[in-house]
């Protein structure tokens, strides 16, 4: 999944720690929803949506329809500013490379969100239908779910999957440190004898 | 939600958002404006005249907190007296008063933000903002987003004609605010 290269959302981009939007950043976001919001309800249809996010993305219709069913998530047939700022966001999680951080920081709202049918519990099906937007691997989710499940019953409940996001924060830190080791080594010139 | 960001050397840097990590941290040390624009930029001659046809605007006062926003002038209030006088100085100020040529007073150092390089871009040959310049991609910001929205609206009107038919009143709304947009848009060219 990609943002396109000069689109408006290419330009915005989040804080790297707590991955969110700054206030300036926000106001532009707010200006252009309510552009779209065509028919003024605060709102952006299922049409409006799928050309909006097949613009500025490479998504595919099915993933856009797929996207656009889990943000509407009092099914209305709408989604708010509220779904339009949390998928933004998750978009440039995405392409800034930030997707643990985002689940970590972010661990209750994803969850609801991909608690689609609000059991207070992920399926491993649901997650695998949706790990294109966090840039999981498909054997890295079946992994998760068999270390992460403690209770056994092949769902992920919120302490679970905080946990998931926790482990997942880990070890980003942890290649981020062994990235700078390297890069510090590499930089340092080499002295011969 | 705005929080303190990370610089450049943390956090993982792709070399695809190079610019936004230089949007991050720029400020506008005067070590980096020495340059000349030729140098910088191709879309500009030895005296910093734009020869390319790409439409620039700036606001009135430096883009610096939000609340000193609402008190300035977006790019289609500018009068046609303050347009021509867009020529990109070295090392001039971001003042109000950026008009006058010749101008050497410093300029102030910019807060981290995404937009934060559109400030005295007519003035200060700043990096990252000449170095987008390079790839050609457009700005100012809020005038793509116009542009973007209307492309996406086109492309919806086209699915409301083909989904609900042309004399439905929610194809014929989205039409009238399409035109409304374009509009505007005129309207302000023409200012």
């Amino acid at each position: 999944m990609k943002l396109k290269t000069g689109s408006f959302l290419w330009y915005l981009y989040l804080d790297k720690v707590y991955c969110l939007l700054s206030v300036r950043n926000v106001k532009v976001l707010v200006e252009y929803f309510h552009l779209l919001d065509v028919h003024g309800k605060n709102t952006l249809n299922d049409v409006l949506f799928y050309h909006f996010l097949h613009h500025v993305t490479d998504l595919k219709k099915k993933q856009i329809k797929i996207v656009f069913d889990m943000l509407d998530w009092n099914a209305v047939g709408e989604i708010g500013f509220d779904q339009f700022y949390i998928l933004v966001c998750i978009l440039l999680a995405h392409q800034n490379h930030l997707e643990e951080q985002f689940l970590y920081r972010h661990s209750r709202p994803v969850f609801d969100l991909l608690d689609l049918d609000g059991e207070e519990r992920i399926g491993e099906a649901t997650f695998q239908m949706y790990r294109f937007l966090f840039n999981i691997h498909k054997q890295e989710l079946t992994e998760l779910f068999h270390e992460f499940d403690v209770t056994g019953d092949q769902l992920l409940n919120y302490k679970e999957f905080k946990l998931y996001t926790i482990f997942s924060m880990d070890k980003y830190q942890k290649r981020q440190q062994a990235e700078r080791k390297r890069k510090s080594l590499s930089s340092k010139p080499h002295i011969k004898w | 939600m705005h929080l303190d960001t990370l610089g450049p050397g943390e956090g993982k840097v792709n070399p695809s958002s190079d610019i936004r990590d230089l949007w991050t941290t720029a400020t506008l040390s005067e070590s980096q404006l020495n340059l000349p624009l030729s140098e910088v930029c191709e879309n500009f001659d030895e005296e910093g005249i734009c020869v390319d046809k790409t439409q620039w605007y700036r606001r009135n006062g430096s883009w610096e907190d939000d609340e000193e926003d609402e008190g300035n002038s977006y790019p289609e209030e500018l009068d046609e007296q303050t347009l021509p006088e867009q020529e990109p100085h070295q090392g001039s100020s971001t003042e109000p008063h950026v008009g006058e040529k010749g101008d050497d007073s410093k300029i102030k150092a910019e807060k981290p933000s995404s937009m934060s390089s559109v400030e005295g871009f007519t003035h200060s040959p700043h990096l990252a903002y000449w170095a987008e310049q390079q790839n050609r991609l457009p700005l100012p910001l809020r005038e793509l987003m116009k542009n973007e929205a209307l492309e996406i609206l086109n492309k919806a009107l086209r699915s409301y004609r083909s989904g609900i038919g042309r004399e439905h009143f929610l194809t014929k709304e989205l039409q009238r605010y399409i035109d409304g947009i374009k509009k505007r848009q005129d309207t302000g060219q023409n200012i």
